[in-house]
């Protein structure tokens, strides 16, 4: 019963920081400039049709009812209509004020359910790409600490997080889609145009990564059970990998949770230079139309991911270590 | 359970759920595989969700019902022959007196659902589209205005005499109104039309998924079944990757490029580009409904402050030099004599005049621009800025993005946001006034807001001339010059419409507006 206490805890936890997001995300858009109804009807739209839209609407009435009437949707599963898609999905302008389609606006939830598996994937790569691109250097490093190994994983690091990643983005587009034409590049046709933007996601990650493992895997590696591992006649192999590696991953595993929920929460800028169209792009153009259903749809869901999320990585932590108790 | 197993089985059960989703294509196929294909053509700029052609101006819908509607005629619109009119639907349009205009049409079209093309659809789509509630409003007047008969299927007569213009000025708008069915107008704007586009053009509308409009060719295609198999009209953000799109052969047409775009891509052997002067003019727009530029001495003066050149140094190649309110290529252009240029002289003259000498007294003023769509806005915005502050005018440039921008862009009552705003305006025809009616008429100040009795009756002179040669006079020696002496907005320069295509596309014609006729085009 031991996993029920905690998952219901971890849970209620949980709960309450997606109310106290999804409240702040309320109530800053409201209060940005920008009238969501104007970029509705159209900018040749009447005043007074303005006006009776968005009373219509409930959007004149105090957030705190606006927020009441959204929460209590939310509660049923409904996180609403968008104030702009078609029920296509496709990303639209200020349409006119007759818009006799307004009745056909695309459910919040279904754009989210369509979008987020291509965000899944792509970080799902992009995790893969770093762990492939990082764990070697890292470990490396970390196991000869203030050495050369160390001084090349801490370059590397530097290195990586210092390229931006719009620009490393349009360079290796324009190299590997380009000119070698190894891997599409812009767009969505299939799960080869996942590898280039993965692969830019992961130099922006791998930094990280490395950082963690190398001061992580020294610092293992300096503990006395390691001395005494290789007194008891075990190889250098099987103490790296049976036991410093094993150990040093509790950390390793804590950052993972944190950047994987970051990925989900939307890589704008990415999926904005590769027009792949996940989250991330929903996302942007959500904010430049004043979308805001969608903009909340959004920040919900990734908030419930990044909690469960981090479940998940504590489990996976104790399951490692079964010291730590959360 | 312990904490361990409930890991262990909840990883089994995400594994077994997520197995199903693995595309084993990939490992098997190449994803840049190509065989017969779409044409690509990218967008810079999405689209409103309501197909009806009278329910917006948004010049990428326009681009696609370009491939998918008929036309009555088309104009190439050409520099050397700007009123050049090429028969499509119509066969002949002639002018019977000055107020009835006769147009014959072909017998062999048929719509893409199905019916054949008649004058009731010629009938059905004038009336409609000139309700006075229809959004876009390019008719010279409402359906009160004229009267449409059909004397047999394929002749349709048009009069005007009530409204009391001439007939002519639905000569230039057969080149740019859709023509849409009767039986789906009947259904009203609530009805079939708002829900997809069913023309008479070489492609068909299939469906709208996500971001991208996808079309295929339409055998019975009067003209002949087109070459390519469809075309896939999508829209990208980013002008960055859509020239990567293009450059890797993902895309076949990009549209909008920017000038350093174009020096990008001169220097590759696989691309061509497109330069057409285009029927849009972009514009600096003065709020003339509310102090400082209800008084046109201030509205001179502040033409006076801006240097041209200077605009165009920073256009490159994206802009062309023109000196009237409309583009040179639409029917009554001519060189203003009248028409402001930079003199800072001139500018305090006025300003003094005005009762602000040196630009005292004069409020803070907002100039709004865009950026993301039209080229080089924020570098010339920025430059317009400091040259009216040279002269006095305490102007803040506030840049937005498009949406923010879109927002703000047009008249209300009392006066729109901020004090001059930034904007182009394109349309699809050689006809001057569905640039300068919709934006200096008092029934319609679309930006400018303004209300002159003096420009309306100018306007309404040139709209009842009896001939276009009175026309062409009226809107030469009378309107145009007029506005160029009370500027409710300073025409900057005209844009270059700049495409970029793939070497290997073939066959396509580039309408001065963006839209484009593929029903010839070939790829390889």
């Amino acid at each position: 019963m031991f996993i029920v206490r905690f998952l219901a805890r971890r849970l209620l936890q949980g709960a309450v920081i997606v109310f106290l997001v999804s409240a702040l995300i309320f109530t800053l858009l409201r209060v940005v400039p920008g009238d969501p109804v104007r970029l509705m009807a159209g900018g040749m739209a009447p005043e007074a049709l303005i006006e009776q839209i968005a009373e219509d609407m409930g959007l004149r009435d105090p957030i705190y009812q606006q927020f009441g009437r959204y929460v209590a949707g939310v509660v049923q599963g409904d996180l609403g209509q968008s104030f702009v898609r078609p029920a296509n999905g496709a990303a639209v302008g200020g349409a006119s004020f007759d818009d006799s389609t307004r009745g056909e606006r695309a459910e919040v939830w279904d754009l989210i359910a369509q979008t987020a598996p291509m965000t899944l994937q792509l970080a799902l790569l992009a995790m893969a790409f770093a762990l492939v691109i990082a764990v070697p250097i890292g470990v490396w490093g970390g196991l000869r600490p203030g050495r050369l190994p160390d001084r090349i994983a801490l370059y590397l690091s530097s290195l990586f997080v210092s390229l931006p990643n719009f620009w490393l983005g349009i360079v290796l587009a324009l190299l590997l889609s380009v000119h070698l034409e190894l891997v599409p590049a812009i767009g969505y046709e299939g799960f080869a145009y996942t590898i280039l933007p993965a692969f830019v996601l992961a130099i922006e990650i791998a930094p990280f990564i490395i950082r963690t493992l190398t001061v992580s895997v020294a610092g293992v590696m300096g503990q006395s059970f390691i001395d005494i591992a290789a007194v008891r006649g075990l190889t250098r192999n099987q103490i790296v990998f049976r036991h410093a590696i094993k150990n040093s991953s509790v950390p390793l595993l804590n950052l993972l949770g944190v950047q994987f929920s970051m990925l989900l929460g939307g890589v704008l800028v990415i999926e904005f230079i590769f027009d792949y169209p996940g989250l991330g792009l929903l996302t942007i153009n959500a904010v430049m139309q004043r979308d805001f259903p969608l903009i909340q749809g959004i920040a919900i869901v990734t908030a419930a991911a990044f909690v469960l999320i981090n479940i998940v990585v504590d489990l996976c932590a104790t399951a490692i270590d079964p010291r730590l108790d959360y | 359970m312990d904490r361990r197993n409930f890991l262990r089985y909840g990883m089994m059960a995400g594994a077994a759920v997520a197995a199903p989703q693995i595309n084993p294509d990939f490992f098997i196929s190449s994803a840049r595989a190509q065989g017969s294909r779409p044409l690509m053509f990218l967008s810079a700029e999405n689209i409103t969700g309501n197909w009806d052609p009278t329910a917006h101006t948004t010049l990428s819908q326009k681009t696609i019902e370009g491939f998918v509607m008929g036309f009555l005629a088309r104009a190439p619109m050409r520099p050397d022959d700007p009123g050049a009119m090429n028969m499509e639907l119509a066969t002949e349009i002639t002018q019977l007196d000055p107020y009835r205009l006769e147009i014959k049409l072909r017998d062999d079209v048929t719509f893409h659902d199905g019916k054949p093309f008649k004058a009731e659809d010629v009938k059905a789509t004038f009336e409609y589209g000139s309700l006075p509630d229809r959004p876009a409003q390019w008719y010279p007047g409402s359906n009160e205005t004229f009267e449409v008969t059909t004397p047999d299927d394929y002749t349709v007569i048009v009069d005007t005499s009530k409204g009391g213009y001439g007939a002519h000025l639905f000569i230039f708008l057969a080149a740019y109104l859709p023509m849409m069915s009767a039986t789906d107008i009947a259904e009203g704007p609530n009805g079939v039309l708002s829900t997809r586009l069913n023309g008479t053009g070489p492609f068909r509308f299939v469906e709208q998924d996500g971001n991208d409009t996808v079309m295929e060719a339409y055998e019975d295609y009067f003209k002949g079944t087109p070459t390519v198999p469809g075309v896939t009209f999508s829209f990208v953000g980013d002008a960055t990757t859509r020239m990567l799109s293009l450059m890797n052969g993902q895309a076949d047409v990009i549209e909008r490029l920017e000038p350093e775009q174009v020096e990008t891509l001169e220097g590759e052997d696989d691309i061509k580009l497109s330069r057409l002067v285009s029927v849009e003019n972009k514009y600096l727009w003065f709020r003339c409904s509310k102090p400082p530029f209800d008084n046109p001495l201030v509205r001179k003066a502040a033409c006076h402050a801006i240097d041209r050149d200077l605009i165009m140094q920073i256009m490159g190649s994206a802009g062309e030099f023109s000196s009237n309110f409309v583009s040179p290529i639409k029917f009554g252009y001519t060189d203003l004599e009248n028409y402001p240029e930079y003199d800072p002289e001139e500018c305090q003259r006025l300003l003094a005049e005005a009762g602000f000498p040196g630009g005292e007294g004069l409020p803070e003023l907002e100039y709004i621009t865009s950026t993301g769509f039209y080229p080089k806005t924020k570098e010339y915005g920025e430059v317009i800025t400091a040259l009216l502050q040279e002269q006095g005018f305490p102007v803040t440039l506030n840049v937005m993005e498009v949406a923010a921008w879109n927002e703000r862009l047009y008249d209300r009552p009392g006066g729109g946001p901020g004090h001059m705003v930034d904007c182009g305006w394109s349309t699809g025809s050689p006809e001057p006034d569905l640039v300068l009616r919709t934006h200096f008429h008092s029934g319609s100040k679309r930006i400018c807001g303004i209300e002159d009795p003096e420009i309306d009756a100018a306007l309404d002179a040139e709209r009842n001339a009896e001939t276009l040669e009175a026309r062409e006079e009226s809107l030469q020696t009378n309107l145009m010059p007029m506005l160029a002496d009370k500027v409710p907005a300073l025409s900057l320069f005209t844009s270059v419409m700049i495409h970029g295509m793939r070497a290997d596309l073939d066959g396509m014609f580039i309408y001065p507006d963006g839209s484009t006729d593929a029903s010839e085009a070939t790829i390889g």
